[in-house]
């Protein structure tokens, strides 16, 4: 607990809540990876976009495009016990639990999973590492995308994390860094505020005791 | 794709159409109130001036080393597997992007918003080679299918209705659409996810392009960037080269003030820095193809003027629209071409050519709204003067404008003709405070409010009898009286004085005083705003007197500010020129903050008072309090809302728009009415001619006078 600023979450808590993310907590790893198969139960079939021939489709949804039959968590960046966590949770409820391959599932998937790298406050923002194309792809074509956080990771404000972006683009690698403040969202008709017009309709953000 | 405005007949055209757009008027009226309120409240956290100063000094840093910062960048991103180009046109980058294309056999292309695209028609030209363009971000996508442009830089399709953009989506999609908007959105994510996954080529636009890392990041709320720059195994970033900065920190300090000045929200739902040539399952390689290419068209040439480098400081955050009182009339089609507001007037001189700028720059009020605003600190209005300058030189002065120049240079000419006009006009006044019927030339379209008539005994004329005489002064001052109150309104300087000599300040009038010469500004009439300027400095002894005060806010504003500009480098006494704008101050602020008048100082007889604060008052000189406090001292003071809007004067832009000045007046007097007062008060004789003309012609009871008139009415004896 040694380096959790309690002010900090509190500011971030309330940022997230404000643009449209849903914060949880988790004392654990296991208890994040529980959340995660609970929320895939309770939501709505995934919505096919587009052809998927192998996907097994159900009745029409909301937006008049078939359903997904077996549900699809994706957590491309967990290491291999809290993979190995969430995949014997979503085995239980019968979900597919997978961790590459997104490319096959284009045309949405239930829940992504990300870790973040650090939060800020100020704004309610995650920074995700997402240079790793599966885990890009978790975030971006998921119905709900889930990104964990730690407690202790929340800095104040845009500034003060210079140095941690930074060194995301100083490893010598081609990188990708995503900042995630709220769901997909747009106003471009009439300025009235929609939710999900490309990427995920909801986006929890679990915070991570240390 | 709509033209730009070749004649100001032409264009007047079709502002009136825009003007008969209800819907358009609508729910422009709503953004504007609203982005007003939520802007503030974003705001709170931060310390917006200080943020707007940084952005601007390492903007201008960063256009002072374009050549140094394009090297860094390049050597950066190739070592990250990124081809870098630089493109010196629009259709250089074209061509460049074509070739990329067809390189890589590319067939079908998505697009994330990049307003850089749309100034260089980038589609017409991918178009043409038989690919297929599709727009993703919404609401280029519906203006897409519309075959329209943006009417906004970040909501480009913000003048279309629901029921629009269902029909549009209909014959889009073959079925029949629903006009609920939260349907229509996901019509869009349905029709846009298979464009995504079927495209091999993505091109985004870039908010940012930093030198140290070789990264680009786009600022988007959607997340199709996102899958523009993911999906396809091509990634081809467009980019100007006043989007290149130093460093990350320039980036993130920035990101303090883009979002919330564009669409009040602390942060975008996403920023993506992309830094290099990352892992692509649907590359034959494995690998990303990714090139940046660099847009100069005419920014590297902007880099080295002195006065207009600051033009590329723009973030394109669009709020120089979001708070502009024409552009909420008349929409984004008609306040730019393809860059919209006060900067798309500029941009479109600098990237668009002359042709395509010299009418669409007349348009621009003055109020200063934008300026107060701008994330970077831009002086939008006084480069939009700036351009009209330019234009009068590159293609010769207009008559009117030439005519006014020609009078305005000799004083003593100018002051004649205008007493001359007050014979003149008899016939046309019946010898009333108004002209009841306007001469020829005001026929017609200016005939939505009375216009003053010319004082039978101007100001100068009276001086001599009104003249206070103090033996043992608090304060010596002078009075700077500007044309209309002189030979318009002398009473509201006679009120002034009055007040003035009652709490023992002695006040000089200086004779040889002229016009200011903003007038002259307006109409890009630079020479001889020069020598009316030097003239006014040599009739003043500014080291004789604690202050110089005006009455009007537009002649404050600008000899106070515009004065040390235009006179830079031209007159060898710049130690003169600072010491007159030093001394320059309003009647309220001397009354207020110097004199100290409070409710003590008057009797209040509870009069319902209003207030319109006059643009150059508000903004140009920065007096907010002064004026509402005396008015509480002075009467009953009812606010009124949007009391800082224009209120459509604008000197001579009444006269070159005056559809959209009778608007903007239409507007204000509801909402002064509304208060419920019985008096406006108002600091500028130019307001007050337009207030009272309107209030006139509209047989209102108000009664609007200068501020000065409310305080010596009311003084205690």
């Amino acid at each position: 607990m040694s380096n959790v600023n309690p002010e900090l979450v509190e500011l971030f808590r309330t940022k997230a809540a404000v643009v449209g993310a849903k914060v949880v907590e988790a004392a654990s790893m296991a208890e994040a990876a529980r959340y995660v198969a609970d929320v895939c139960a309770s939501k709505d079939p995934c919505e096919l976009l587009a052809d998927e021939p192998d996907a097994e489709q159900g009745p029409l949804g909301p937006n008049k495009v078939p359903t997904r039959v077996k549900r699809i968590v994706a957590a491309p960046d967990l290491d291999a016990a809290a993979f190995g966590a969430l995949a014997g949770d979503c085995e239980a409820k019968g979900f597919a639990c997978i961790r590459e391959g997104l490319r096959k599932h284009l045309a949405g998937i239930d829940v992504g999973v990300a870790q973040a790298v650090l939060g800020v406050a100020d704004s309610g923002t995650c920074m995700v590492n997402s240079d790793d194309e599966e885990t890009r792809l978790a975030t971006m074509i998921s119905e709900i995308s889930v990104l964990i956080l730690h407690k202790s990771a929340i800095r104040k404000d845009l500034p003060s994390i210079a140095a941690d972006l930074r060194a995301q683009q100083s490893t010598g690698k081609p990188s990708y860094t995503a900042f995630i403040t709220g769901p997909s969202r747009t106003a471009d008709i009439e300025r009235v505020s929609a939710i999900g017009v490309h990427g995920p309709l909801e986006l929890h953000i679990i915070l991570l005791e240390d | 794709m709509h033209e730009a405005p070749k004649t100001l007949s032409s264009y007047r055209e079709e502002l009136d159409k825009a003007l008969d757009d209800s819907f358009l008027r609508k729910t422009l009226d709503t953004f504007a109130v609203a982005y007003k309120a939520n802007r503030e409240a974003v705001f709170q956290q931060v310390n917006e001036r200080d943020l707007i100063a940084k952005i601007a000094a390492a903007k201008d840093n960063a256009a002072q080393h374009m050549d140094e910062l394009y090297e860094q960048f390049k050597r950066e991103a190739e070592k990250r597997g990124v081809v870098v180009h630089r493109a010196a046109t629009a259709a250089e980058a074209n061509e460049i992007i074509a070739r990329i294309a067809k390189e890589n056999d590319v067939k079908k292309v998505v697009k994330s918003k990049s307003m850089t695209a749309e100034e260089t028609q980038l589609n017409l030209r991918l178009e043409q080679d038989g690919l297929i363009v599709d727009e993703t971000d919404l609401g280029e996508w519906i203006i897409q299918l519309r075959h329209e442009g943006p009417s906004h830089m970040v909501m480009p399709a913000i003048h279309l209705s629901r029921y629009q953009v269902a029909d549009d989506f209909s014959k889009a999609t073959g079925v029949k659409q629903d006009s609920d908007i939260q349907r229509l959105v996901k019509v869009a994510r349905v029709q846009l996810r298979r464009k995504f996954i079927a495209a091999d080529m993505g091109i985004s636009g870039a908010n940012f392009a930093v030198a140290e890392t070789g990264a680009i990041a786009t600022v988007t709320n959607e997340g199709n960037a996102r899958m523009v720059t993911t999906l396809p195994r091509v990634h081809v970033a467009l980019v100007g080269l006043d989007k290149l900065i130093p460093t990350l920190d320039e980036a993130l300090n920035a990101l303090l003030v883009l979002p919330r000045n564009a669409t009040a929200q602390m942060l975008t739902s996403y920023v993506s820095w992309m830094d290099g040539a990352g892992p692509c399952a649907s590359s034959p390689t494995g690998k990303k193809i990714m090139h940046v290419v660099f847009l100069d068209n005419g920014r590297s040439a902007l880099a080295k003027d002195p006065l207009f480098s600051q033009v590329l400081r723009c973030v394109r955050c669009g709020a120089c629209a979001n708070v502009c009182p024409v552009f909420r009339l008349v929409g984004g089609h008609k306040m730019g071409y393809i860059y919209i507001g006060a900067i798309g007037l500029i941009l479109t001189y600098f990237f668009h050519g002359r042709e395509r700028a010299k009418v669409l720059a007349q348009n621009c009020v003055g109020c200063e709204a934008c300026k107060n605003i701008c994330a970077g600190g831009i002086d939008l209005p006084r480069l939009i003067r700036e351009i009209r300058s330019r234009l009068n030189e590159e293609e010769g002065t207009p008559a009117e404008a030439a005519l006014l120049s020609a009078v305005m240079k000799n004083r003593k000419m100018f002051h004649s003709l205008l007493k001359f006009a007050k014979f003149a006009q008899l016939p046309s006044t019946g010898g009333s405070q108004f002209q009841r019927h306007l001469p020829a030339i005001f026929l017609g379209k200016h005939g939505y409010k009375a216009l003053p008539a010319i004082a039978a005994k101007s100001f100068r004329d009276r001086w001599k009898s009104i003249k206070p005489n103090l033996p043992n002064p608090r304060y010596r001052v002078a009075l700077f009286a500007g044309c209309a109150q002189d030979f318009v309104y002398p009473e509201q300087l006679e009120a002034c004085v009055k007040l003035l000599a009652a709490h023992n300040v002695d006040v000089e009038f200086p004779l040889e005083q002229s016009c200011c010469g903003l007038p002259l500004e307006m109409m890009g009439q630079r020479k001889t705003s020069i020598e009316v300027a030097r003239q006014n400095i040599r009739a003043f002894d500014a080291g004789k007197y604690d202050a110089i005060i005006t009455l009007c806010a537009s002649c404050g504003s600008h000899l106070k500010h515009s004065y040390p500009h235009i006179l830079e480098g031209t007159s060898g006494e710049a130690q003169r020129v600072n010491a007159f704008a030093g001394k320059i101050m309003d009647f309220s602020s001397f009354v207020h903050d110097v004199l100290g008048l409070t409710a003590d100082d008057f009797v209040n007889k509870g009069e319902k008072v209003t207030y319109h604060a006059s643009c150059h008052l508000c903004r140009g000189l920065g007096v907010k309090d002064a004026p509402r406090d005396l008015i509480r001292a002075a009467g009953e003071y009812l606010p009124s809302e949007e009391e800082e809007v224009c209120c459509g004067f604008g000197g001579t832009y009444s006269m070159k728009f005056p559809e959209i000045s009778a608007q903007l007046l239409e507007k204000k007097l509801a909402n002064v009415e509304a208060t419920g007062a019985t008096r406006l008060v108002v600091d500028c004789p130019g307001c007050i001619m337009q207030l009272r003309g309107g209030a006139e012609k509209k047989g209102s009871p108000l009664k609007v006078t200068h501020i000065s008139e409310l305080l010596a009415e009311n003084m205690k004896r």
